[in-house]
């Protein structure tokens, strides 16, 4: 008997009674206009019904199966109880009758014990860059993180997976308590417009340290930063190398991948507060389109190495685009 | 390098000032990023991987110190110096005679001639100075010995063409007057040399020639006159067309009367031949013809005979000629005495005069002498003279007209002087007179006949404004009524007093004064140039009988207007006809005569309005300069002195003028000079090039990005650009 693919999909399916009534729900939160369950920087009309749908027929994929803890809809490497056969093996004293296969000791005349492969649940983990440098941009890159984030972590809820959210200040990672249920999805939203930006410097590869030591268990990291740390490809591959699987969503704005910049300037880091004298003519321009395009591809390679998913997105990416397109391309979500 | 204006160097102070500029600290606008990650490691990757980076900055610098320095040598103003080939005081005489018009050398031959000279100002030496003298119908000076060089220049390029015929000998005096001022001196003359008369003797400076000129192509009207028919009623045309070209030529000869062309003709001219041609009847049978105009044109293609050709006319000045006809006036003459046959017969048959008569005791003031154009009295003289011309024949006494002493027999004739236009075509070889009175040749008189001592048979001249003439004896005392003469001296004596017209009656040569008669009454009279422009010209004195026109520059028709008192000129400036005037002056005198066959009868002419307009025609009508052959500049060269230190004359100055080949000699010449002199050529344009190609380079560079980006987004917006293609 061979095993399930890797790539096979472990929880496609049709869209529960529960999830769908989540939709309508939501608007009517929204209508009554309770800031706690739904923010304002979280536009109601962005998940309206229609979006929703979409996103629950989606599911965040897996390259490997990962024991979870609870029951759910993704496949376990444990065996346990579930429609799906695994394998045979002998019996043993204490085991389940009912799982023996008799057309086999027919057969054989031998005891074999059918099993079956278990459903269960997995971690999804957001990871949402909260230093003042994502604050910036147009839209800005903070609020198109935590959209990103809100989609992608709808559809872990629709999944039956469990989605915890960590926002990445200062040195630490603020983590939230884990989610579970579609239900939870106004809890969810609730959790992500609290997360504002950081007063003074972020530490990336320490507050992803933090994070990584809160980690329990193999699961789903959704890392979504601007990487803009001199140690952020480090960051990727600790991340990476705590043993859930990685996507490192890299978002820049549109006035960071092409710089609306002329003349003699003093850039000065909204973090440090540091300057650089630059003269921004074409040729230093071009020089800079060059490095940012030489620093994605080397974040790339290092989160291939990892076999985590890496995928560079402007801040101005509409959110279905992402979604549908983008993040099935790099087959992050199926 | 010289400099003309050392002084502004000084302006390299500048060099250090941009420098300093560049030296002092950027100040940079500060931008808040996200982080400067990248764009520290963007700073080092460029300062470590290219080292040149940093010169694109001072490639800047550089540009604009180059340009600092070529300002400042731009308002240093460097030169080269070089031999010389002109004295150091030079006098342009640039020929503006009609012949200079010719087309012969694009865009015409004055043109050539001052582009030629102003080329030829190169070789003036430095601080030489310049006088340019225009050469037309009289010699003018443009620009008197100014150094400013391109004042001389423009003044050069300023003069424009005239239709006089050229008179260079003038020029060439006056240019040797202005040359004599200086000891080194030269006169370049920009001519076409063809030129008839030059000035005798030599000029007081070497004469160089720029010749300008090739073709002698040119056919020309030389002589147009028109010619009252014995009807009165007719005009005839008589025009000479002369090809004054070396091949045969075919040409259209068109007469316009009052504008309306009234005849053609196709004529073959052989070269250097005049075809005189003779058409008759050219009026209009309603409307006699006041100007005649005659058109030289280039015949219709399909009038040519097999084989003929055109021919080239380089000179279109010379193809259109005017001729007014003559107004037709009456004249009326009062003759006092007791009465001459002979004289009244003369008198008779004088064209377009009405004689009447009056015996001297009849005469008085109602005879009304004024309203007569010539009063003659003969054999006796009123204490009071009339205010109109008289003709005073054997004056019994002394009177203002002369004094008598006496008389005397046998008179014997002096010496005639042929060019009075009283003698003209009048022979008194065979004059004998019987007896005359003995007179004396007053201050305001000419002697017209002469005679023995001190007593004139005739004079003539001008008393108190009006023509008056004596004549000594009695036709009839003498053999003159029955010589040829008689009636010619008739003619011409009453021909001189009556005036003749207001204005000339023939052509008048371009630039050429022409005195006009000032109609009585009138204040002066109005000219109106063929242009259109018109000049006023006040009578000079009060009373004044004409006063001279000089501006006839122009080819055509001249329109003369009395001016002031119009009203009183119509009455008395001429005799009105005898049913206009009120009283009817001599007529209830009997006339001794019959009167003239015209008085009796009603009268063919009107009597000329001396208020209405007079016309008179300017032509150049003058074949030597119709002659358009260029001519020998040696001819010209050789009046002018022998250019200094050359022993064989003015060899040295060439007629070609881009050669200086007398500059050599020149140097070794000028006795005393230390040094030769040199001519200047400024630099300035060649840095001027520069500096406004280093600013377009220092503006590229600056603005390198900003095309960069243009070119991007056209190469996105139309594809792949043009230059890229493969």
């Amino acid at each position: 008997m061979s095993a399930p693919s890797r790539s096979e999909p472990l929880a496609f399916r049709e869209a529960s009674g529960a999830t769908r009534a989540a939709a309508p729900a939501a608007g009517h939160v929204a209508r009554r206009g309770t800031g706690a369950l739904l923010p304002s920087d979280l536009d109601p009309t962005v998940f309206d019904e229609g979006f929703l749908r979409q996103l629950e027929r989606l599911g965040l994929l897996m390259k490997q199966p990962a024991r979870g803890g609870l029951k759910g809809g993704r496949r376990s490497t444990k065996h346990g109880q579930s429609v799906e056969f695994s394998d045979y093996r002998d019996y043993a004293l204490g085991d389940d009758l009912r799982q023996l296969d008799w057309n086999v000791y027919a057969r054989l005349e031998r005891l074999f014990v059918k099993l079956f492969v278990e459903e269960e649940d997995v971690t999804v983990t957001f990871l949402v860059d909260a230093s003042p440098s994502m604050a910036f941009g147009r839209p800005e890159k903070l609020q198109f993180a935590k959209r990103a984030a809100a989609a992608l972590g709808y559809i872990a809820l629709a999944g039956e997976d469990r989605v915890v959210v960590s926002a990445l200040t200062g040195r630490v990672a603020r983590r939230q308590a884990a989610l579970r249920g579609s239900g939870r999805v106004f809890r969810l939203l609730s959790l992500l417009s609290a997360i504002r930006p950081a007063e003074g410097a972020t530490d990336l590869l320490a507050a992803v340290r933090h994070a990584g030591a809160m980690l329990s268990g193999r699961g789903v990291v959704v890392l979504i930063s601007d990487l803009l740390d001199p140690a952020a490809d480090r960051a990727v591959r600790e991340l990476a190398a705590q043993g859930s699987e990685l996507i490192v969503l890299h978002v820049l704005s549109p006035d960071e991948l092409d710089p609306p910049l002329q003349g003699d300037l003093r850039l000065v880091d909204s973090e440090t507060g540091e300057g650089v004298d630059v003269t921004a003519d074409l040729a230093t321009l071009d020089a800079y389109k060059a490095r940012l395009v030489a620093w994605q591809d080397g974040l790339a390679a290092a989160a291939s190495k990892r076999r985590a998913s890496y995928a560079p997105v402007p801040s101005d990416l509409p959110l279905a685009d992402l979604v549908f397109a983008e993040l099935r391309r790099r087959r992050v979500v199926g | 390098m010289p400099f003309v204006t050392p002084l502004a160097l000084a302006g390299l102070v500048f060099v250090p000032l941009v420098l300093a500029m560049y030296l002092l600290k950027l100040r940079r606008d500060p931008a808040v990023v996200p982080s400067t990650l990248l764009w520290q490691r963007l700073v080092t990757d460029v300062e470590a991987n290219a080292p040149w980076q940093r010169l694109r900055r001072s490639l800047l610098l550089l540009l604009q110190l180059l340009l600092v320095v070529l300002l400042v040598l731009l308002a240093a103003r460097p030169f080269v110096e070089r031999p010389a080939g002109l004295a150091r005081d030079l006098v342009v005489v640039i020929d503006t005679s009609a012949s200079m018009q010719a087309t012969d050398v694009a865009p015409s031959r004055l043109e050539a001639a001052k582009d030629q000279a102003i080329e030829a100002l190169r070789d003036l030496p430095a601080g030489g100075s310049v006088s340019v003298i225009a050469a037309g119908g009289t010699a003018s000076v443009v620009v008197n010995a100014t150094a400013d060089i391109a004042h001389a220049k423009e003044a050069i390029r300023a003069i424009g063409p005239s239709s006089n015929a050229g008179d260079l000998g003038d020029a060439l005096q006056l240019a040797s007057a202005l040359a004599a001022r200086s000891s080194d001196a030269q006169i370049l003359v920009a001519t076409d040399a063809a030129v008839t008369s030059l000035p005798e003797g030599a000029l007081r400076a070497p004469v160089k020639v720029l010749r300008v000129g090739r073709a002698a192509d040119n056919q020309a009207i030389v002589a147009l006159a028109v010619r009252t028919s014995p009807s009165g009623l007719a005009h005839s045309v008589f025009i000479s067309v002369a090809n004054l070209g070396l091949e045969m030529a075919t040409r259209r000869v068109e007469i316009y009367a009052d504008g309306v062309l009234r005849e053609a003709r196709t004529l073959a001219l052989d070269p250097q031949r005049r075809t005189d041609v003779s058409i008759n009847d050219i009026d209009d049978v309603t409307h006699p013809a006041s100007v005649v105009e005659a058109r030289l044109t280039s015949p219709d293609p399909a009038a040519l005979t097999s084989g003929a050709t055109a021919g080239r006319d380089d000179l279109a000045v010379d193809d259109t000629a005017w001729a007014v006809v003559p107004p037709a006036a009456l004249h009326r003459i009062l003759l006092v005495g007791p009465g001459d046959p002979y004289l009244e017969t003369a008198l008779t048959y004088l064209p377009d005069t009405e004689l009447y008569g009056a015996k001297p005791a009849a005469y008085g003031p109602s005879t009304h002498p004024e309203k007569f154009d010539l009063v003659i009295f003969e054999g006796w003289l009123p204490d009071t003279l009339p205010a109109g011309p008289i003709l005073a024949i054997a004056p019994p006494a002394s009177s203002p007209l002369g004094a008598v002493s006496g008389t005397t027999a046998n008179p014997a004739l002096g010496r005639l002087d042929a060019s009075d236009p009283v003698l003209r075509y009048v022979d008194l070889s065979t004059l004998h007179v019987a007896q005359a009175q003995q007179l004396e040749l007053p201050g305001w008189a000419r002697a017209v006949i002469p005679g023995t001592g001190a007593s004139p048979l005739l004079y003539a001249g001008t008393l108190a404004g009006r023509p008056a003439a004596v004549l000594a004896f009695l036709p009839r005392q003498s053999d003159l009524p029955l010589q040829v003469a008689f009636p010619i001296l008739c003619a011409n004596l009453t021909g001189e007093l009556l005036g003749g017209s207001q204005t000339p009656a023939d052509a008048v040569a371009p630039g050429a004064p022409v005195t006009l008669a000032i109609p009585v009454g009138a204040t002066g009279v109005r000219v109106t140039r063929p242009d259109g422009t018109a000049d006023e010209l006040p009578a000079p004195t009060a009373g004044a009988a004409s006063v001279t026109f000089a501006r006839t520059g122009e080819l055509g028709v001249y329109v003369v207007t009395p001016i002031g008192g119009r009203a009183d000129a119509g009455a008395s400036a001429a005799p009105s006809t005898p049913a206009a005037s009120g009283s009817q002056p001599a007529t209830p005198a009997p006339a001794t005569p019959p009167a003239s066959p015209g008085a009796s009868t009603a009268p063919t002419f009107r009597p000329a309005d001396a208020a209405a307009p007079a016309r008179f025609a300017v032509d150049l009508l003058d074949v030597d300069e119709s002659n358009i052959a260029p001519g020998d500049p040696a001819r010209i060269e050789a009046l002018g002195a022998p250019a200094p230190g050359s022993s064989q004359g003015p060899a040295g100055a060439g007629s070609n003028p881009g050669a200086s080949a007398g500059a050599p000699a020149n140097h070794g010449a000028v006795a005393g000079a230390a040094t030769p002199a040199q001519s200047r050529d400024e630099l300035w344009i060649p840095i001027a090039l520069v500096a406004l190609l280093v600013v377009l380079i220092e503006w590229l560079v600056y603005e390198r990005d900003t095309l960069v980006r243009l070119r991007r987004a056209a190469t996105a917006r139309f594809g792949r650009a043009p230059g890229l293609r493969r």
